[in-house]
């Protein structure tokens, strides 16, 4: 059923070769015009608010006389897992927007290859060694968030711990994200678990369910509601004030907490498919989203941190987007085999009936 | 010459529509599903019924059902049985709260059908026509219509404290999400009855009175046995779409009320495909269990029918100040005051959200919409794209899905053993967990079949087209099957004496006899290709082939406002596209 014509032998080949051969010959086209297939989420490039997409097409392909086509599949990198099982080339070449358990989950259910390794492409020496996040080098990290509490002090002032949350006058005062349709709620589990170890976490999210912790579906049901005042804390970015001054708010009711002086790191990753027809451009593309300018333009367009240590950022940006005194994350060796009873134990838990 | 290749061909039409359909719904539902729960049965080439067993017997998921059968000593369940709160289970609990949707729907749905069905006040055609419009919301928009209503801060909580009468806190319980549930489901009831009250023949009843029945006996003997099937349709319906609901049930709710659904998307994108399809087979399998059983119901209760003259419609305004003339307004005029708070509020919710801004009144969301139109790019989202597609779509989809649910609804009313079963399994599209639908149209049309060695994938308008029709047609089914199966088979019978072919006998005299039933029917098709996404997303080639319901998604941000006015603009193309229809199908009346 998951058997490959050709590419897949190559594919396996090459994620077992040494990283810096180039990998498969896509088909050389002529060199009138290349274009560049790039995956990534909706948001990335067709957000209301900014989004770096067109931005980044647009000086692409300025310089590197090609072309840049976006896609956003509704399932995203999901969708590129379920063509390569089902025997189809991905005719694309990149994907923009891979996390940590995009990779354990790639990996547990391909047995070749999706991705092939990418730390030679220049610039990828200038990204924060704390956000790599792929031990085969295959995703180059190009932004990271940090997911944190963000309340409205005009209303509450949030706890400084995890354990504040469980006291009497925070109850029914946090609204969470379910950690499956939502990256928020996502990595709001997972900093429980590594706050309190995966044979504590549980125990946690038990006395915070007696507290009247509200677990909505996606980010948006979440934020709209606490927006509206149902609540006065909600599990959101460390960036929130960003979009609120810009959109004139009251910063005052939008303060970010860092609990226990902590915030998950989320960075996002950038891949060269293995069956590019593309690869020495898409490893050009990765060059390109490294450059100095170009991160600056990403984090600040995409409201997130930039990877590299010597990105241009506008002077105020760390008035208004919070970097946590200690970010935490979970590695790929961490994740890989235990985020899923993590998270369905977590389900077990607090949806039994 | 002509007149005899006329004919032949109006004698083939039948067949060649009949099987056009079957392939139809092969190509773009069942082989696409069938490749999902396929999962569910097959795990490393080998047949195997043990991820079966494995969901049948958890007890998170089958509550006690599942402690049976995994062992429990069967005094220990009797015990929790006997407890008075035995353990549902996510399964039970999912069926539970559907169940509470569909008493909530049609106590909600029923007044709006007699108020629609039995007064004549002006402005009650538009009002009929716009009964469906929650029906097509996304339920993104319905949220946030809910929680500004309903919510703390809530126009609800407004007027009561205003009114003296302190205040309410309904988010986030099982009743926010049966009401939001009533929200979307009462107006298909209110819908399907309305347009089954209008059927009822006045001579009937007036025989009856004229026989001396009271008007109470007329209504319990004659009219209302006309209405029950169209009111446990609509409740059926109902179970059915909540039983597999999803992102209103954690919008508003939260995940202590997960339903079966919301697990059946974290095993799909865990891709944890055979667990999921487990589940989604459950769903189906208790959904279409429900609507067999309807079916046979429906069998056994339509009422033969000669033609149609409405029951004549009262004044709205009491002719005389009598008990009997002032009771049921009286109780329509309190129906209303719950009508405004369900339904208009959350509405009015959404519609003064895409008008406010951080500081007062604005125009700047739909500012924004006008800007992503001039400037947006080719990747992006265009508003007048997707309101033109949603358009397209929802024409074209309704012209395939008529004559598909007609043709469907003249097979199952042909007498012939297991018709029914027919009948429930072209009800599917109904019941399958729009995830699972989503999943399978992408492996078995977008990506493509091996057809010797060249790929053939399917995929853009058509496709979306035929995705929309066959998700549409089983409402054209459903309200056009019972009123032909009702029909005098003498009239039939004699126009085919004459030499009338069968096509010609449908369109000429049992159509305009059920016409009423084909305009909601039309209604209901039209109403879910405009509201549809899943299908939509997998199959659209690009954006420029996005409707409304995914520019509404795409502009969800940390302001309501872009994606509220998108929802304004669905509201107001949505409104006009049912006027439309509802006039053209014209009134009962003109018969």
């Amino acid at each position: 059923m998951r058997r490959r014509n050709f590419l897949s032998a190559a594919g396996a080949a090459v994620a077992t070769t040494v990283a810096g051969c180039s990998g498969i010959a896509g088909q050389t086209e002529s060199d009138d015009e290349r274009t560049l297939v790039v995956g990534t989420y909706s948001a990335f490039i067709d957000a209301p608010s900014t989004s770096p997409g067109a931005w980044l097409k647009e000086q692409f392909e300025a310089e590197f006389d090609a072309r840049l086509v976006w896609q956003t599949p509704e399932n995203g990198v999901n969708h590129y897992i379920e063509r390569q099982a089902a025997g189809v080339d991905t005719e694309t070449d990149v994907y923009v927007g891979l996390n940590v358990d995009d990779l354990v989950r790639i990996d547990q259910e391909l047995e070749e290859g999706l991705f092939v390794a990418a730390d030679d492409v220049d610039g990828s020496d200038g990204v924060k060694s704390s956000l790599a996040f792929d031990p085969e080098s295959r995703a180059v990290p190009y932004d990271t968030g940090y997911v944190s509490l963000v309340y409205d002090s005009t209303r509450t002032t949030a706890p400084e711990t995890f354990d504040g949350l469980l006291a009497e006058e925070s109850a029914g005062d946090l609204i969470a994200q379910n950690p499956a349709s939502s990256a928020t709620g996502r990595a709001f589990l997972l900093h429980t678990v590594s706050r309190f170890g995966p044979d504590g976490y549980l125990d946690y999210w038990a006395d915070l369910q007696a507290n009247d912790v509200r677990v909505l579906g996606s980010w948006s049901d979440a934020y709209s509601a606490w927006s509206s005042g149902e609540a006065p804390m909600v599990v959101s970015y460390s960036t929130d004030q960003v979009y609120a001054d810009r959109n004139d708010a009251d910063l005052q009711k939008h303060q970010v907490r860092f609990l226990d002086d902590q915030g998950y790191a989320n960075p996002e990753g950038m891949a060269v498919f293995a069956d590019a027809n593309e690869p020495d451009l898409a490893r050009e593309f990765l060059s390109f989203m490294l450059r100095p300018e170009v991160q600056g333009e990403i984090a600040v367009r995409n409201v997130a941190f930039p990877a590299t240590e010597d990105a241009q950022l506008p002077d105020d940006y760390a008035r208004l987007a919070h970097e946590p005194p200690e970010p935490v994350t979970f590695t790929y060796d961490d994740l890989a085999g235990n985020v899923g009873t993590w998270v369905e134990d977590w389900e077990r838990q607090f949806a039994e009936n | 010459m002509r007149a005899r290749a006329v004919e032949r061909a109006e004698r083939h039409a039948l067949p060649a529509l009949a099987v056009t359909t079957v392939l139809v719904l092969l190509g773009i539902f069942y082989y696409p599903v069938a490749t999902v729960f396929r999962e569910s049965v097959v795990v490393d080439g080998r047949a195997t019924l043990s991820v079966f067993w494995a969901v049948l017997s958890d007890p998170f998921y089958f509550g006690e059902l599942g402690r049976v059968l995994n062992g429990t000593p069967p005094s220990a369940v009797l015990d929790s049985l006997l407890s008075g709160d035995p353990r549902l289970g996510v399964v039970g609990f999912t069926a539970y709260q559907a169940a509470l949707s569909s008493v909530a729907s049609v106590a909600l749905g029923l007044p709006a059908a007699y108020l629609l069905s039995r007064y004549e006040f002006p402005g009650r055609r538009t009002l009929r026509s716009l009964t469906i419009l929650p029906f097509v919301l996304p339920s993104i928009m319905v949220a946030v219509g809910f929680v500004a209503t309903f919510g703390q801060n809530g126009t609800l909580n407004t007027v009561l404290g205003a009114l003296g009468l302190g205040q309410v806190d309904l988010l986030f319980t099982l009743e926010a999400v049966v009401v939001a549930h009533a929200f979307y489901n009462a107006p298909l009831v209110a819908r399907v009855t309305t347009a089954a009250w209008e059927s009822v023949d006045a001579s009937a009843v007036e025989t009856a009175r004229s026989l001396g029945a009271s008007p109470r006996r007329a209504f319990r003997d004659v009219v209302a046995p006309q209405i029950y099937p169209a009111v446990v349709l609509g409740a059926v319906l109902t179970f059915v779409f909540t039983f597999g609901t999803f992102p209103i049930v954690l919008a508003l709710g939260g995940f202590e009320l997960a339903t079966v659904e919301v697990f059946v998307y974290r095993l799909v994108r865990d891709l944890e495909y055979a667990e999921a399809a487990a589940l989604a087979l459950v769903e189906l399998g208790v959904s279409l269990a429900l609507l067999y059983a309807y079916l046979r119901y429906e069998a056994r209760h339509t009422v033969s029918a000669e033609g149609i003259r409405p029951l004549p419609r009262r004044p709205l305004r009491p002719p005389s100040l009598s008990f009997r003339e002032l009771a049921p307004r009286v109780g329509l005029a309190l129906y209303a005051v719950v009508a405004l708070a369900v339904f208009v509020a959350p509405i009015a919710s959404m519609v003064s959200a895409s008008l406010t801004g951080p500081n007062g009144p604005t125009l700047a969301h739909y500012e924004f919409l006008l800007e992503r139109q001039v400037s947006g790019t080719s990747f992006q989202v265009q508003p007048w794209d997707a309101v033109r597609n949603s358009l397209l779509f929802a024409g074209a989809a309704l012209a395939v899905a008529l004559p598909m649910g007609v043709v469907v609804a003249v097979l199952t009313t042909r007498r012939y053993r297991g018709r029914k079963v027919l009948d429930a399994v072209a009800m599917a599209p109904l019941a399958v967990s729009g995830i699972v639908v989503g999943l399978g149209l992408l492996r078995g049309l977008v990506f493509g079949v091996e057809v010797g060695g060249t790929r053939v994938a399917v995929g853009g308008a058509l496709a979306i087209v035929a995705a929309h029709a066959v998700a549409g047609y089983p409402f054209v089914v459903r309200t056009v099957a019972p009123g032909l199966a009702g029909l005098d088979r003498s009239l039939v019978e004699s126009a085919r004496a004459l030499g009338a072919s069968r096509a010609r006998v449908l369109t000429d005299v049992e159509l305009p006899l059920v016409w009423p039933a084909v305009v909601a029917g039309a209604a209901f098709a039209v109403a879910i290709s405009i509201g549809e996404f899943s299908a939509t997303v997998v199959l659209a080639s690009g954006t420029s082939q996005f409707t409304m319901p995914v520019a509404i998604e795409r502009f969800i941000g940390r302001r309501l406002g872009p994606a509220t006015a998108m929802g304004v603009v669905l509201l107001v193309v949505t409104s006009a596209s049912f006027l439309v229809i509802d006039r053209l199908g014209g009134e009962t009346d003109a018969f």
